[in-house]
């Protein structure tokens, strides 16, 4: 599959099945769109047969679990070996262009395009070379790769505890009505949270790196647990042979000096609720009578992100139908010191005010490029951040198991209530339906838990012939589930969000690498 | 080649040979927590 775009003035050319990305001149971009045109999508479709039908994915016989992939070496005796199913260089993983429509191609590029012999001899040489060397009309190969997803035995490697349903802001957005998450205000006692991180352990298999969001509400209205937690945890890290990394979701309105040194000790990423501009802010995210949050929260989070060292840390926002021009608030968050930031469109329901609608996108569409061109000015006058949903690791990035199973939630990332519910991710808790089971008994309900690990790429309908579907992994479940009644389904007004930002952040990398030159 | 510079080669692949170990940061963890963003993480498998 080719997924090709111009944007600020690069001919972007992306192999989606190699994972390969190429900017092109304006030749090569018009011949490859003549050519994809009358390629095949790919020939594996519903060819899915032999002993792997029958085995589940590829290596699940693992007891401790697996990313839907075998780990190396291993065989499943039945089933296939890692790397099994990659074709060998240079004959079944690519198509080969067809030399009558080549020589068709060649023709319409210098009749209808005008383009010169010598132009159009070195393009169609040089995409010879890419289709030679598999990057270009690759097949994909992935889909008998994880057969069944049912089937595959996981593991939990990261817990989000929501260590206060408690908040001392109002959030007029929150997914969780004020910290409270349709139940009661609480707070998780220790007793709980350890039971919790116990859970977390005997249930992670040979993972060593278990991951705990301490989250809520407000998780800094029950700080001395959190600490208690932390404490407990590393207690127990030598003798089960894991590290924990713990991370801080806050609001910050609480943050003092003592916080902050010891999530600068303890927690491996601090996240810190900011909407952007003052009046921004300011409208969504009051305190519960109303005054606006920003002038007390800014100078510690400049604070907090400078002791820091500006690393490891998210100022992290919401943008909603209020801001459209979310991009004067990433940009806030920039001439306000941070360099690390994430701004993100709000989940609600369709009926609220704020919630983004689809004809919103175009504006919203156009933001990202705005934001995009700034991004580039900033990096290369030497005053550059990180904006998360720009980036994007092109050369080290996850395997292709992990893009395929996604984020997680129901399977290896689980929610935790303050009295002790499991739930498949923060955003399901307290919808009676998505009740997984207790920290006391752990998971009860594995029919919930297996519909979950059907959630990926394959398994969704509308991902299946996306060409993002290896950077969002089929999306967030609990926004295809608000918007489309289904964990399997997709929100369609994200993902047209999603495949800008992508965009967005391979232009950005061909915009860098051109300065590199 | 004259005509194409490529940003990243035939990355995904490659990661079939060995991919898989689970190491890696589970994706709502980092930042989103409302958006499933997988292809800016950074792969953790020590054997890569």
């Amino acid at each position: 599959m080719i997924h090709q775009y111009r944007n600020n003035g690069y001919n972007i050319v992306m192999d989606v099945n190699s994972g390969a990305v190429h900017v092109v001149d304006d030749v090569v971009y018009d011949a490859v769109a003549l050519l994809a045109a009358e390629m095949p999508e790919t020939v594996l479709d519903g060819q899915i047969a032999g002993p792997a039908a029958e085995s589940g994915c590829a290596g699940c016989e693992d007891e401790n679990g697996c990313e839907a992939a075998p780990e190396p070496g291993e065989t499943t005796g039945k089933g296939l070996e890692a790397g099994e199913k990659v074709p060998e260089s240079g004959s079944a993983g690519v198509f080969q262009i067809p030399a009558e429509l080549r020589g068709r191609v060649e023709k319409q590029l210098a009749e209808e395009y005008g383009y010169g012999a010598q132009d159009i001899a070195d393009a169609m040489s040089d995409i010879q070379e890419l289709t030679d060397a598999e990057q270009l009309f690759t097949k994909d190969i992935y889909r008998d790769y994880v057969i069944d997803f049912k089937k595959r035995k996981t593991v939990v490697k990261a817990l989000c505890l929501h260590i206060a349903h408690d908040c001392n802001l109002a959030c007029r957005y929150c997914f969780a009505e004020e910290g409270e998450y349709h139940g009661r205000r609480a707070l998780m006692s220790f007793e709980v949270g350890k039971k919790a991180l116990d859970f977390l352990i005997a249930n992670s298999g040979n993972r060593k790196h278990l991951e705990v969001d301490f989250f809520g509400g407000e998780p800094l209205m029950n700080w001395d647990v959190v600490k208690r937690l932390v404490e407990y945890g590393r207690s127990q890290e030598a003798e089960h042979n894991k590290q924990f990394r713990f991370t801080l979701t806050t609001n910050g309105v609480l943050l003092n000096d003592e916080i902050m040194e010891f999530c600068n000790r303890e927690m491996s990423n601090v996240v810190l609720s900011l909407d952007g501009r003052k009046e921004v802010n300011d409208r969504m995210r009051p305190f519960r009578k109303g005054a606006g949050s920003y002038d007390i929260i800014v100078p510690k989070f400049q604070k907090f992100a400078e002791s820091r060292g500006q690393m490891n840390y998210y100022v992290r926002g919401t943008f909603t139908r209020y801001n459209l021009d979310f991009a004067s608030d990433v940009l806030h968050f920039a001439d306000l010191g941070f360099k690390q930031m994430s701004v993100e469109p709000v989940v609600a329901s369709p009926d609220e005010p704020y919630a983004i609608r689809k004809e919103d996108l175009p504006q919203i569409l156009a933001e990202y490029d705005r934001l995009a061109v700034e991004y580039i000015k900033r990096k290369k006058e030497g005053r550059g951040f990180n904006f998360f949903h720009f980036m994007i690791d092109l050369n080290q990035g996850p395997c292709v198991a992990k893009r395929l199973s996604g984020c997680g939630s129901g399977t290896e990332y689980l929610a935790v209530t303050p009295w002790g519910d499991l739930y498949p991710c923060h955003q399901f808790v307290g919808q009676e339906q998505f009740l997984l089971g207790n920290v006391d008994e752990g998971i009860t309900n594995t029919e919930l838990r297996d519909e979950f690990k059907l959630v990926n790429v394959y398994a969704k309908d509308k991902c299946r012939n996306c060409f993002a579907r290896f950077y969002c992994s089929g999306g967030c479940a609990a926004n295809a589930w608000n918007y489309d009644g289904s964990i399997t389904g997709a929100y369609e007004i994200g993902c047209e969000m999603q495949k800008k930002r992508i965009e967005c952040a391979i232009m950005i990398k061909a915009a860098l690498a051109e300065d590199e030159e | 080649m004259k005509k194409v510079k490529t940003l990243s080669g035939n990355t995904l692949k490659e990661s079939m040979k060995k991919g898989g170990c689970g190491e890696c940061q589970t994706s709502c963890q980092s930042a989103c927590k409302t958006s499933c963003t997988v292809g800016n993480q950074s792969c953790e498998n020590a054997n890569r």
